[in-house]
């Protein structure tokens, strides 16, 4: 790791320091600065209705604000990157015994393709093959991070993907590859589960919409959000994130 | 590093440019979806541009113990391959001629045959390049996933395709550019020297269809083997780019032969066909003793003597261009 990244540890190790006092105490959010509370609203609506990013019942859901960061480069071989995401609106409701995450942020560059859908019939029997287009292109993606285990009830897990102590679910999009569910305990440990997920996206006027469907969630449950932005070389660990945020 | 090394060995000086190796491996590894603009083993045209495009001058390796940056190549860097529209024109007869779409502009090998002038006169060669599984990988070391290994057995560098995200810092930090992405898998792939073959005791299969008997295979760290003897004890063969870093295990026999026209009795570092300076670009300034080496050996075979290496290089059958142990045999080399 170079010195950038030792910063980096420290600092987050200081942040989610300071998180146990709210999550051992889940009933207690109202101590945290609003900045950090995300409230979860009940909504009469479907699933199928909420999924959708224009739903009007998302219209009427307040927004909450929440400040991206870039991660600093990985590798000293990294490019430089500038924060050109600086947030991302975070709305959550409650429907259907699920917990419904709707993203939007402002992109400049939608960075997704249709990629071809594999044909069942096996290649070598096939004349034509699917083509690879763009070796070099990284898709637009969005993440929602929380703890795996008992969620809502023990301290916050390390933001870098959690810690062996704080395993972490994460429920990825990505705009060409559509949903997985992934699990971490720590950098480097990151798997698909090989699960997905209902998920819904919209590109307009320079901005993704994107819904997420997420299992229910206890109040107290810490959320983490991440956004990668194709057109800056985002992928794996190069990307915006934000600091844990509590759901009400 | 690993416990053994294979590595292999070409003779530039016996490469047709015929690309048999090329559609040999493009046939058994790369004829699947997302794979056609790969060739794990491909042949350009030197000097020239190379596949992908300019590989030579997009960084990577290492430096001073540290990865260099490095750029990814783009597809038309590559060179975007094309279609014809056969099932149109042939099968539902338009009476056009088969043409390929979309009209193509470049393409891999778009520069063949076209070399560079020396004095008045032009000169090329082939340069066929594979992975070359490098002894200090910066691929492997560049991936955040360590989805890549070095097999501890055989020195072979392969991608584990579950362990894989597709995130291509190794395409960047291989200086080899030896590293492909498949958009349809989302995972890289790379030219896994035919292990399957090897573990079958078959050699490669761009060496086995090689018309002109130009690749040598062994284990490196094996006496018997006709690498150790080109590489480590007559020392004519030469990495590509030795000051990238990573020790490659693929070695060239610099082209030097033949002789320049009208040079007769000259030597052919006094007055030699292909620019020495381009050599020592591509292979470091060994290549100049590795020159006067094979020109002795010449000499030895043109005053009637026998040349050993000249005989190697020959290469009359496969027992004497491959020595592929078998696994069990494998372990029981020395080290």
């Amino acid at each position: 790791m170079n010195q950038r990244g030792q910063l980096l540890t420290v600092l987050l190790l200081l942040m989610t320091s300071a998180a146990p006092a709210f999550s051992q105490q889940p009933a207690h959010t109202a101590a945290l600065p609003q900045h950090l509370r995300l409230r979860a609203n009940f909504s009469p609506q479907s699933a199928e209705v909420l999924l959708d990013p224009a739903a009007p019942a998302w219209q009427s859901t307040p927004a909450q604000r929440i400040a991206l960061h870039r991660t600093p480069p990985l590798y000293d071989t990294d490019p430089p990157a500038s924060l050109e995401i600086s947030f991302v609106e975070v709305r959550t409701l409650r429907a259907a015994g699920k917990l419904f995450v709707h993203l939007s942020w402002r992109d400049a560059s939608a960075d997704y393709v249709e990629l071809p859908a594999v044909p069942d019939t096996p290649p070598e029997q096939r004349f034509l093959k699917e083509h690879t287009l763009g070796p070099e292109r990284f898709f637009d993606a969005a993440a929602v991070m929380f703890p795996k285990d008992a969620p809502g009830g023990v301290v916050s897990p390390s933001l870098q993907m959690g810690d062996a102590q704080g395993p972490v679910s994460m429920y990825y999009w990505n705009a060409a590859r559509g949903a997985m569910r992934m699990e971490a305990a720590g950098r480097g440990t990151t798997r698909r589960t090989g699960d997905s997920f209902s998920a819904r996206a919209v590109y307009a006027s320079g901005t993704w919409q994107v819904v997420l469907e997420l299992p229910e969630l206890p109040p107290a449950t810490p959320l983490a959000f991440a956004i990668w932005n194709g057109s800056q070389l985002d992928r794996d660990g190069r990307k915006y994130f934000s600091v844990w945020h509590w759901l009400e | 590093m690993s416990r053994h090394q294979y590595a292999m060995v070409m003779d530039l000086n016996k490469c047709l440019g015929c690309q048999t190796c090329t559609i040999a491996c493009k046939k058994l590894w790369t004829d699947r979806d997302g794979t056609d603009y790969m060739y794990w083993n491909n042949v350009e045209t030197r000097p020239g541009l190379g596949y992908p495009r300019q590989w030579d001058r997009n960084g990577g390796g290492w430096k001073d113990g540290e990865l260099q940056p490095g750029r990814l190549p783009t597809l038309d860097d590559y060179g975007a391959p094309w279609e014809y529209d056969y099932e149109q024109r042939l099968y539902e007869g338009s009476g056009k001629p088969v043409m390929p779409s979309p009209d193509p502009q470049s393409g891999c090998n778009w520069d063949e045959d076209v070399g560079a002038l020396n004095g008045d006169d032009n000169f090329y060669f082939y340069l066929p390049r594979i992975c070359n599984h490098c002894t200090y990988p910066a691929c492997l070391a560049a991936c955040p996933r360590q989805a890549i290994y070095k097999r501890e057995e055989d020195g072979i560098v392969l991608i584990d395709q579950e362990r894989c995200q597709g995130y291509r810092y190794c395409i960047a930090a291989c200086p080899y550019k030896k590293i492909y992405f498949n958009e349809i898998t989302g995972k890289s792939e790379k030219c896994i020297f035919c292990y399957p073959r090897l573990e079958k005791g078959e050699v490669n299969a761009c060496a086995a269809q090689c018309p002109g008997r130009l690749r040598f295979v062994g284990i490196l760290d094996d006496p018997e083997s006709p690498v150790h003897k080109l590489v480590l004890v007559y020392r004519v063969a030469l990495p590509l780019f030795p000051e990238k870093g990573t020790q490659p295990n693929v070695f060239y026999v610099p082209p030097f032969n033949p002789p320049r026209r009208g040079n007769y009795g000259k030597s052919i570092l006094e007055d030699p066909r292909l620019p020495l300076d381009y050599l020592v670009y591509l292979f470091g300034p060994e290549v100049k003793d590795v020159i006067r080496r094979l020109e002795a050996e010449l000499v030895r075979a043109q005053n009637g003597e026998r040349s050993e290496v000249l005989q190697l290089l020959i290469g009359r059958d496969a027992a004497t261009r491959y020595r592929i142990p078998a696994r069990e045999q494998l372990v029981q080399i020395k080290t």
